[in-house]
Order: C-alpha cells, then sequence, then structure tokens
C-alpha cells in the first residue's frame, strides 16, 4: 500500500521540525497514542490504539529514523505488531519545505499490512491510512498551535 | 476471565440449562455442549452460511450469535426440523436430485430454504439462487441444490406432495 | 477463530446503558445485532471486555408514524423493514433496498441503527439515509439531540455519534404522492459488498423532475451526493440530452477513492452508468 501526501501547516519550518522530534507532541498527535518513548536518538517505541469503525486494535510499534537532514527531511522504518489482529511493517520520507503560509509537509509511506487486518481491512486500508494520516496532522498542527491549511488539489487523494 | 452466564433456552423441543462463558458462540454451544453435529463451522465470519440454525422461527449465522443472547429462546436446528413439513419435503428432493455430496452446506441449504419456501412461496428460480447465495457449496455447482428447491416451490403450489425417494433396503 | 473472553450485561433502560458506556470507556462496546461486531470480535480485531446488549432497550424499537414522520427505532432489523407495511406506504425506497442488505440470516439480526452508526461506506442504509433526508435521534449523557443524515456522516467509519452516546432512532419524511425512487447496487454476487450503488428520490411532475436527491455508496469514504447533478435535473424537462449533462456531472463532482477490487476510474465510470438507469426509471 502507497499513501502520499501533502500537509500545509501555519507554522514555521523549525517549529514543525522540532515538534516532529518532540516526544510528547507525537504523544498527543498520534491518534490512540497510549504510550510513547525514546529509546535512542534514532528509535522510539510506542503503543498505539487503534480504532476504526467496530475494530480496535492495540498496537506496539518501532520507529526508526535515518538520513536525519535537520529542518528539512528524513527517513523512517516502521514496524509494528498488533496481535492476533495483525502487523504493519513500511518506510516513510517526509520533506519539509517554505511555503506561502507556514510549511509544506510532503510525505511518501509504503507499507504493508499483514495478519487479519490485512485480509479483512484489505477493503479499505488506503482510506483508513490516509484518514489516520489527516487526523495525525490535524492533531499536530494544533499542538503547534497552527492548523492545516486546505491545498488547492487534493495531493494523495487516489 | 472465566466468568459464566446461566442460560436457558429450548432447543429441538426440549429445555435446556446451562452455564457457559459469554463468549461462546450458539454453534459450538450446539455442537460440543449439546452434540448437535448438524450445523457445522465454516468460516466465522458469517459469509459461508454452514452455521445457518433457527432462532425464535427464523434463520441466522450461529458464529454470529452469542449462546447467552438465545437465553428465554426457541432454538432449532436440522436435527429437529427434520420429521415433517417443509424440511422434509426439502430433504426428499434433495435426495431426487442429488443435491448433496459431502454434506457439509446441507444443514444450512435447507435452514435457508425452508424459510424462503415459508415467506415467498412464488419464489422464481432467480429469487431462489438470490436466496441461497449465502450459503457456499464447494462440491455440487449448486443446480441440483437450486432444482430440489424450485420443485418444492412447484409441488406446494400444486398442492402436491415430494415424492418419497425409494432407498433400498 | 474465536473470541477473547469478556462479560455481558443486558440493561434493560437507556440511561443505564448510557452510564455503562460512559464508565466503561475503550474498554466496552454496545451489541445489538452482532452481525459486523461478532465478526470483528471472532477475530480478535477487537478485544473488549464488557459487551452492553442493548436489544432489550424499548426506546430504541419498533416503526411508527409520528406526526408528518415515520420513525424507526434503532433495533429495527433489515428483515423488519424489508417486511413491514408502514415503510412499503411510507419509504419504499427501503423496501426496495433491504434485499441487497448481506443475505437473509444476516438481515434477520443486523439493525437499522447499527448499519447508521458504523457508516461503511458500502452499507445501503446510510446512502438511503441520506437520500430520504433523515433526522438521526441521539442519546448521550447531555440528553437528547438531533442532527440531519447529512451531517451524521463525517468520515470513513467517522460519524457524529460520540464514544458515549447511542443511536436512538431516526425520522423521515413521509413519502408524497409524486414522489419516485430508484434503488440499485453493482456487486459481483448478490450480497456481497457493493461496487457501486445509487438510492435516488425525486418527486415527478410529467417529464419534470425536482427535488431530487441522487446518493452513492461504496465509491467514497462515506456516502456521497451528486448535488451539481441535482441542480442539473431540478425543474428541468430530463431529455437525452439532460441526463448525458447530468451524468457528466455526476463524474466530475464525485471524487471516486478504489478499494482492494475495483479502482477509482472503474467507481467513476459506474456512478455515471448507476445515474443514467436511475433517472430513465424515475422519469419513465
Amino acid at each position: 500500500m502507497e499513501l502520499n501526501g501533502e500537509q500545509l501547516i501555519s507554522a514555521p519550518i523549525p517549529d514543525v521540525w522540532k515538534g516532529l522530534n518532540d516526544i510528547d507532541v507525537l504523544a498527543k498527535s498520534i491518534p490512540g497514542c497510549e504510550e510513547i518513548n525514546r529509546i535512542s536518538p534514532d528509535e522510539i517505541h510506542a503503543k498505539v490504539m487503534f480504532k476504526i469503525g467496530p475494530v480496535r486494535a492495540r498496537f506496539a510499534g518501532k520507529l526508526l529514523l535515518s538520513d536525519v537532514v535537520p529542518d528539512q527531511s528524513c527517513s523512517m522504518a516502521f514496524e509494528g505488531s498488533g496481535g492476533a489482529a495483525g502487523f504493519a511493517k513500511g518506510k516513510s520520507r517526509v520533506e519539509l519545505k517554505q511555503a506561502e503560509g507556514g510549511t509544506l509537509v510532503s510525505y511518501t509511506t509504503e507499507a504493508s499490512i499483514g495478519g487479519k487486518l490485512g485480509q479483512i481491512g484489505g477493503r479499505l486500508i488506503s482510506a483508513s491510512a490516509k484518514k489516520i494520516a489527516d487526523d495525525f496532522f490535524q492533531r499536530f498542527a494544533k499542538e503547534l498551535g497552527g492548523e492545516t491549511v486546505a491545498l488547492e488539489s487534493d495531493a494523495g487523494g487516489k | 476471565m472465566t466468568v459464566k452466564k446461566k442460560i436457558s433456552m429450548t432447543v429441538n423441543g426440549r429445555l435446556v440449562n446451562a452455564e457457559i462463558e459469554p463468549r461462546r458462540h450458539l454453534v459450538d454451544f450446539l455442537r460440543e455442549d449439546l452434540h448437535l453435529k448438524g450445523p457445522h463451522l465454516g468460516c466465522e465470519q458469517g459469509a459461508c452460511g454452514a452455521c445457518t440454525v433457527k432462532v425464535d422461527g427464523q434463520i441466522i449465522r450461529g458464529c454470529l450469535f452469542l449462546a447467552v443472547q438465545a437465553d428465554g429462546s426457541v432454538v432449532e436446528t436440522v436435527e429437529g426440523l427434520t420429521k415433517s413439513g417443509v424440511l422434509a419435503d426439502l430433504q426428499e428432493s434433495f435426495m431426487r436430485h442429488n443435491a448433496m455430496q459431502c454434506g457439509f452446506c446441507s444443514s444450512g441449504m435447507l435452514l435457508a430454504a425452508a424459510e424462503l419456501i415459508e415467506k415467498q412461496p412464488k419464489a422464481s428460480r432467480e429469487q431462489v439462487r438470490e436466496w441461497i447465495s449465502g450459503n457456499y457449496c464447494r462440491c455440487t455447482g449448486y443446480h441440483s441444490i437450486v432444482d430440489a428447491i424450485v420443485d418444492v416451490l412447484d409441488a406446494r403450489a400444486k398442492g402436491q406432495k415430494i415424492k418419497a425417494v425409494l432407498a433400498n433396503a | 477463530m474465536k473470541s477473547a473472553a469478556f462479560d455481558y450485561v443486558k440493561p434493560k433502560a437507556l440511561q443505564e446503558a448510557l452510564s455503562l458506556l460512559e464508565q466503561g470507556g475503550d474498554d466496552v462496546q454496545l451489541i445489538a445485532g452482532g452481525q459486523t461486531l461478532l465478526a470483528t470480535l471472532n477475530m480478535r480485531l477487537s478485544e473488549p471486555t464488557v459487551l452492553i446488549d442493548i436489544t432489550d432497550i424499548a426506546e430504541l424499537k419498533g416503526i411508527s408514524v409520528v406526526g408528518n414522520s415515520l420513525r424507526i427505532g434503532a433495533l429495527v432489523t433489515h428483515t423488519e423493514i424489508e417486511d413491514s407495511e408502514l415503510v412499503a406506504k411510507h419509504a419504499p425506497l427501503l423496501k426496495a433496498a433491504a434485499p441487497h442488505i448481506a443475505h437473509r440470516a444476516i438481515r434477520n439480526l443486523g439493525t437499522w441503527g447499527g448499519s447508521l452508526a458504523y457508516g461503511d461506506p458500502a452499507a445501503e442504509w446510510p446512502a438511503c439515509s441520506l437520500t430520504l433526508r433523515a433526522t438521526m435521534i441521539i442519546h448521550g449523557p447531555a440528553g437528547e439531540r438531533r442532527i440531519s443524515a447529512k451531517d451524521f456522516f463525517i468520515d470513513l467509519y467517522t460519524t457524529s455519534l460520540e464514544p458515549d452516546e447511542i443511536l436512538v432512532a431516526t425520522e423521515i419524511p413521509l413519502a408524497d404522492k409524486h414522489e419516485v425512487f430508484y434503488f440499485h447496487e453493482l456487486a459481483r454476487r448478490h450480497g456481497d459488498y457493493a461496487v457501486a450503488g445509487l438510492a435516488a428520490l425525486a418527486q415527478k411532475q410529467g417529464d419534470v423532475l425536482t427535488n431530487c436527491a441522487f446518493t452513492f455508496f461504496s465509491v467514497g469514504a462515506t456516502p456521497m451526493m451528486a448535488t451539481k447533478a441535482q441542480d442539473l435535473v431540478n425543474g428541468q424537462t430530463l431529455s437525452a440530452e439532460l441526463i448525458a449533462k447530468a451524468v457528466a456531472e455526476a463524474r466530475n463532482e464525485i471524487d471516486a477513492i478504489a478499494d482492494i477490487t475495483n479502482s477509482a476510474e472503474a467507481k467513476q465510470h459506474l456512478i455515471g452508468v448507476l445515474l443514467e438507469r436511475g433517472l430513465k426509471h424515475m422519469v419513465a
């Protein structure tokens, strides 16, 4: 599954970069985040309750950062286990650019979902992932004291 | 957590009392606790229809119904319905048309067909096909099952009986 | 697969159910028909510690005419809607749609309220409730509130319902004698999730349709109304030319999203096919 998108956040680049690296900001931004710990400068562990429709699956996940260029971009590899519900694995690249009105955050993600969630949820995995990403950015922007600004073209919509 | 609930229900005409875990499905309760092997377990998601049983006069998926939900209800399986009426006619017709091979889907098919005949006695072949699309069969290819059901509909419309298949001794 | 263990309670009163829901938070789930929930629990995609069975609660039951509306309780099953004379008379779109929902055994237990509360984009009832301009009646710790269907469905599996609220019933304006409707669902097999579907309603006077409502389902994250196509058709003589224009507009205004079996382009195409069939049917 691929998920690519762009969000315009009405906050300056250094604030956005700082926020993306701040455990407390991430804790409040990730929908369903129950626990989050920084194990090392490049490794974050988190427990997230994934809620969509009737599904309530607790995922224990690991995030590994690499190719970090401060105030600009980074790559991350992630994996999460949802116990009997299934698992997710993938990688993502995030880039920040100066834009009119704030910071443009572009992300590309490749993920595979396995186990029950993949089989059954497969129907709407992309739509669910997009919704989670949108929710994340709305909360993240709010944490920074700004907001997400609607973009002209709906990038990542299909 | 092994909290158990006391339940009481009528199964194939007999009063049954039990104490079971809330998560126990009706079909597992019937098969494992009451040894009624008529309904089968297929997908446990409600798609295949093998677990179909009757509760309070209507067909339901035994895998999408908890035994605790059947407290105070009337439950019927193919074993209890087999003596007469629509189900008996269907069984004769199934035999005539060779509509059963391994038998795994048959209990569900019979119960689903019986409800169709009761609710839509004028059903067309197309309607029969749509109605039983909730019951999967891996053996017969379905046509013989549809033929068998259509025969019962036709016979009933004409007020006729389905001729019993003569069995060799 | 078998679900994880849980406790089971069956309150008789709405207030009791609301308290249990509020206290339980993320660890409890409501069960009505259970046709979606139990499948979910069977696969351990959720492991609540308590199920709150709401099927004994009187306020959630029954179909009745209240003033100028048809009131349908949240616990009414799909089969009850299919068989109801009141529905046949006052909201015939629902009677036409009901047989498309899964299969009979599921319809005998699954509920009107359950389908609306989950808001599955492929479900029939959310689309029908939009087209029929339903009002949702919701109860929570703060009492009763009402919200129209068009504001109720917000995003994928996301409705206006808060975690501590219960959908109690809906009210639908009674059908008037000029009303025509069209319901169709395209699916590979009968009972499958729709590839694309249309629930349409209008008032007809000769060749002219007014008050049009065209809601498509299984094409987006929520049911989607083709409002621009509606505006085009309202009050105009429905010629072949107008139908073609409406079809093009519907395909243009709705941003279909792909699902696991069908591309966005396929759904876009089918939106037009359904609308064309629907308009021709309604004006005939």
